[in-house]
């Protein structure tokens, strides 16, 4: 057999690394200078329900009162019914304890897994993979982080290790176009929608002629109010990160639970790679069109 | 091979690596702008939206929702109109508010924009995301000029590149009764296998009028034609005799004298995208 030199590029003599790169984006990795060093991992698990205190605010017979800079909006009934089967208010509001248990979860899962990699000595983290994920029971929710720990060859820092989800050849182009990566970013919001009357008639399809919605199409004003707000309440959050950085590859997810008879929560997450141009974009030539034999 | 394709430089990608290293220890070296940018586009993407002169400002988004009047799915003759108002209204509402969302981060279009639609016995809810893109430098644009489009970055890289520009979305949809056979119909039918008119008929309903409305909003939109029109139809799963047909797609307009031809270069790949990777690496 022939014996292969050791190529200088290729970690050796430290033990073996561990990474969660495919083949090609691990010879990529190499390509650019960075070094693997080991699979890096965060967890948390987060009781996430509803204290008394917040049920008894969000089942009231009045409408809940937020924080002065939380998000609200009331809607009442237009109809002047008072009845214990006809509702007299809804109101959409942020349910920023939500946010807060996701935030809390997300960061100290990310804090620990940054702290793993600070312990190998390493500049950066690829290839970063997070989800959450209900756990034992409802209510508990675990919030899981895992990347691949990188080092540049022979150069000294002391700054914290950045983070991206990219790995391969598309942190490679990122790179190469000017972008050099400084975290990953990711926020949720939530927003609670307790149907007005108006909104409840509307989606269940009921009493829209008792109580003189008529048989014309109308927008529910409440509903659209309610997404409008969670989508730039998460896009507020995340760029509150960025200061002055730039967001790529953003991936928007929006989930919702629905509670029946109108009312539902819409929680968006908003996650990307938060980028810094380290140099100008060099002239680019006019993308060339290729077909692919295959 | 062409001379004119630079070939990636392991040197110069090692050059680079190092280069944005130094810059995230010394934060003075970076070249930070002074608002943040938010863009759903791939690095790509935006390097060919950056090649053509344009480039990402913003994540925006348009939602609406609008009501369906209660019993109008079930039983009845030709179009079920309210149904097709709801989603008409739903889908420019969104638009509308997909173009003040661009404007007012100072894009003049938004490319890449995902239609999520769904139609509820109840209403209709359209849900629009994409990325707001401007010319390079451009100072800010009316909401009613600025342009949205399902296209991909690369795609309207393409497309400027031919000469062609992107106008707007069109939509139409239609809902239609397939009326219910007669009782002598069924009877001398349910035996055999043969084609249920009222239901081809329904479709070839519903597709005519739906295409019509897309037709009438890229001419009123004064587009020449519409590009990766998407179309969704079929029964409705709440109602059993209601067929629906639904379109959107994104209008375009010459803007030069003629078509650019693109001129394709044909290229046989011999291997996976590692293109930049030298296998002496790996050792």
């Amino acid at each position: 057999m022939t014996s292969v030199s050791p190529d200088p590029q290729v970690p050796t003599g430290q033990g073996s690394f561990s990474s969660g790169l495919s083949v090609s984006d691990f010879a990529a990795c190499l390509d650019m200078g960075l070094e693997p060093l080991g699979l890096v991992q965060g967890f948390c698990v987060m009781r996430s329900q509803p204290t008394m205190s917040q049920m008894s605010l969000s089942m009231g017979m009045t409408p809940y009162q937020p924080a002065p800079n939380d998000y609200v909006e009331n809607y009442h009934c237009p109809h002047g019914i008072v009845s214990a089967e006809h509702r007299m208010w809804g109101q959409n509001y942020q349910q920023t304890w939500i946010e807060r248990i996701w935030r809390q979860g997300f960061s100290s899962a990310y804090t620990r897994m940054l702290s793993e990699a600070t312990t190998l000595h390493a500049h950066g983290i690829v290839g970063v993979f997070d989800n959450v994920t209900p756990l034992v029971q409802d209510g508990i929710v675990e919030f899981r982080m895992f990347g691949t720990a990188v080092r540049l060859k022979d150069h000294q820092s002391t700054s914290p290790p950045w983070s991206t989800y990219l790995a391969g050849q598309r942190l490679a182009k990122s790179f190469e176009a000017g972008f050099a990566p400084v975290s990953i970013v990711a926020a949720v919001s939530s927003v609670r929608v307790s149907a007005s009357c108006v909104t409840q008639y509307a989606v269940e399809g009921t009493g829209s002629l008792l109580y003189g919605q008529g048989n014309d199409s109308f927008e529910i004003e409440q509903l659209v109010s309610a997404r409008a707000a969670a989508r730039g309440l998460v896009r507020q959050s995340v760029k509150s990160q960025l200061h002055a950085d730039q967001l790529h590859g953003v991936e928007l997810l929006m989930r919702e639970h629905d509670f029946g008879h109108g009312d539902f929560e819409i929680q968006p997450v908003l996650r990307g790679n938060r980028v810094r141009r380290f140099k100008n974009f060099a002239a680019l030539l006019a993308p060339r069109p290729t077909v692919t034999l295959s | 091979m062409s001379t004119e394709t630079p070939i990636p430089d392991g040197s110069t990608l090692r050059a680079d690596v190092r280069l944005a290293m130094a810059s995230l220890e010394n934060p003075s070296t970076s070249h930070t702008s002074v608002a943040s940018v938010t863009s759903d586009l791939s690095i790509d993407e935006e390097l060919n939206l950056h090649a053509v002169g344009w480039q990402p400002v913003e994540l925006v988004s348009g939602v609406s929702a609008f009501s369906v009047p209660s019993g109008l799915w079930n039983w009845g003759q030709g179009e079920i109109v309210g149904a097709i108002r709801a989603h008409e209204n739903a889908f420019s509402h969104a638009i509308l508010q997909l173009q003040r969302d661009a404007a007012q981060a100072g894009g003049h279009g938004v490319v890449g924009v995902r239609v999520e639609r769904a139609v509820h016995p109840t209403h209709v809810e359209v849900s629009l995301v994409g990325t707001a893109v401007r010319p390079i430098g451009a100072s800010a644009v009316d909401s009613l000029k600025v342009f949205t489009s399902d296209l991909s970055g690369r795609d309207f890289a393409l497309l400027d590149a031919a000469g062609w520009q992107p106008l707007g979305l069109a939509h139409g949809a239609s809902f239609v009764y397939a009326p219910r056979r007669q009782m002598s119909t069924v009877l001398a039918q349910q035996s055999q296998n043969v084609e249920l008119t009222n239901f081809t008929n329904a479709i070839y309903e519903a597709r005519e009028t739906a295409m019509e409305r897309l037709q009438a909003i890229a001419l009123s939109l004064a587009g020449t034609g519409i590009v990766q029109v998407q179309v969704v139809e079929g029964p409705m799963s709440f109602a059993s005799h209601a067929i629906g047909f639904a379109t959107w797609g994104t209008v375009v307009r010459l803007t030069r004298e003629a078509h650019q031809r693109v001129e394709p270069q044909m290229v046989m790949s011999m291997n996976d995208r590692a293109s930049a990777f030298e296998a002496t690496t790996l050792g």
